[in-house]
């Protein structure tokens, strides 16, 4: 009987082990010296398909990317903007082969994202939210 | 029981330790900072040397038409296409392009793109397709001045960039009637929102220059005005473009009148994501007056769109006010046919697409549509015939 109960739990234990790992909730998050407390997804995703340049109270925005390929980053944009990396990619460079403008900044990872945006209030990005700490303020849970 | 409370124990450790391996520690974080936990300066907007970013655009495709009386070409500017000349093509969809961007101070900025295509000439020499320095007065209006790609319809700037659309090409019985790829002048733009919606104005003044193996076709006072409304997951553009060109024969040395051309567009898209529809109109004047449309859907699933589209392109009416058409420039008014098209998008690959299209045209009366190279008083009216197109796209 124990035996059986055991074997159950295995197959529990590891299957949530995986559950947690797969589970990359990506969150958006400025500075904690940004007035901005709140934006929606529309705005959001102005911001980061270079359609607007400033946040809604004026003040400039700054977006920062993630790295191609990376799960936050392709989760970030298939729930703000609809596109996944393919449609992403096929949306800049109509952009930059017609001169019209260039995507974010590059950054390498959770970390980089949350220090480059913690020195800088005008700045916007996304990182896995067991990233997140008093240095950041997260403006929206997508 | 002492089972029961072993399961419990199990199942609070069961949550924990999966947190704990996904979750880094802050508290690990004291002391000396990890390799990419150095604080990052974002780039800052001051830039003390010009920084260069280089890429590119091709596609490599082949088709196949099942006219062999004639050639189905993409451009106006194709001497040759597949169909008559070719079995099988595979000058109709394959280019490559070269692209710099410089960015010389945070308001200066310009862009030089060169590519290959099949041109009129029948060679692949590379040709400048842009060229301009621009000059951002703020984040959101800039002026430009140098070579520009012409806006005319929906996705004339981007026509070449087969990896930014889903069809193999823009569909052709709309973007044939794009005569004039580029301008050499100004332009300036200038956008601003509208409650949600975000609206970019357009205006472009310049000239260009044609040069086909026996004509050379001169555009001057070529000006246009485009606007684009993006709304969500709706865009809507509309375009006027006007310029007054004349032909010299290069055979005969002989000018032809200054004629003025007139193009006016509208379009719409719809992309909510999963799905697109998009639908454009246009009319062209110039002695006779065209229109042609298309309506284009497709759904994603996947790494897979498939879509559909039906154009088509009306008679050339002619316009009052100019002499009696001759009867030649009856025939090239008549090029009047409609297209079914099939077909499947494949981003198999990152920066990378396989498509594969089936179009069925069939011509008017009176009319053998788009095709060239058909010998003189054949007579392919009323016809259908259909073109397989296998094609790859990719950026760099």
């Amino acid at each position: 009987m124990l035996f059986r109960n055991s074997l159950t739990y295995l197959l529990f234990f590891t299957l949530s082990v995986v559950a947690s790992m797969a589970q990359a909730d990506v969150v958006v998050v400025v500075s904690s010296k940004s007035s901005i407390t709140t934006l929606t997804s529309e705005q959001t995703a102005k911001i980061f398909l270079g359609k607007v340049v400033t946040f809604p109270n004026d003040q400039p925005a700054f977006p920062v990317d993630q790295p191609e390929g990376s799960e936050v980053r392709d989760e970030f944009y298939a729930k703000v903007t609809h596109k996944n990396s393919s449609q992403l990619t096929a949306y800049w460079a109509k952009i930059i082969f017609t001169g019209e403008g260039r995507p974010p900044q590059l950054l390498s990872g959770n970390v980089a994202v949350r220090k480059a945006i913690a020195n800088n209030p005008n700045a916007i990005g996304y990182i896995d939210e067991s990233a997140v700490n008093k240095s950041v303020r997260v403006v929206l849970t997508p | 029981m002492n089972k029961k409370y072993c399961l419990v124990a199990l199942f609070w450790l069961t949550v924990k330790i999966p947190l704990a391996i996904a979750a880094p520690n802050d508290n690990q974080n004291t002391g000396a900072e990890k390799s990419d936990a150095a604080p990052v300066a974002l780039a800052s907007h001051t830039i003390d040397s010009p920084t260069f970013t280089y890429g590119g655009f091709g596609s490599l495709g082949v088709s196949h038409s099942s006219q062999d009386l004639g050639d189905y070409v993409l451009e106006s500017t194709m001497p040759k296409g597949a169909g008559r000349s070719y079995s099988w093509s595979a000058s109709n969809n394959s280019r490559l392009a070269a692209h710099v961007n410089a960015n010389f101070t945070p308001k200066v900025s310009a862009i030089f793109q060169v590519i290959t295509e099949y041109h009129s000439d029948g060679t692949f020499r590379p040709e400048i397709e842009w060229a301009n320095i621009k000059y951002a007065l703020t984040p959101n209006a800039y002026v430009r001045a140098g070579r520009i790609a012409l806006p005319t319809f929906l996705d004339s700037e981007s026509r070449d960039v087969g990896y930014t659309y889903t069809w193999v090409h823009p569909p052709v019985d709309l973007y044939h009637q794009l005569i004039i790829p580029s301008s050499d002048g100004v332009d300036a733009m200038y956008r601003f929102e509208i409650g949600e919606a975000e609206n970019s104005i357009k205006a472009l003044y310049g000239t260009n220059t044609l040069d086909r193996p026996t004509s050379v076709s001169t555009s001057n006072d070529l000006w246009g005005i485009f606007d684009t409304l993006e709304l969500s997951r709706t865009t809507f553009h509309a375009g006027y473009q006007r310029r007054n060109s004349s032909s010299q024969n290069l055979l005969t040395g002989v000018i032809g009148p200054w004629i003025p051309n007139s193009d006016l567009s509208f379009g719409a898209l719809y992309d909510p994501g999963d799905w697109f529809a998009m639908s454009e109109w246009i009319q062209r004047r110039s002695k006779s007056k065209v229109e042609a449309m298309y309506i284009s859907a497709g759904y994603r699933i996947n790494k897979y769109t498939p879509y559909v589209t039906y154009s088509q392109n009306s008679t050339g009416s002619f316009l009052p006010g100019y002499t009696t058409p001759t009867a030649a420039e009856f025939k090239s008014a008549n090029r009047s046919q409609s297209t079914v098209s099939l077909g499947v998008r494949w981003d198999f690959m990152k920066n990378t697409d396989f498509k594969l299209q089936y179009d069925q045209v069939t011509l008017s009366d009176n009319s053998n549509g788009y095709l060239i190279n058909v010998p003189a008083n054949v007579n392919l009216y009323g016809s259908t015939f259909h073109v397989i197109s296998a094609v790859v796209d990719f950026v760099f």
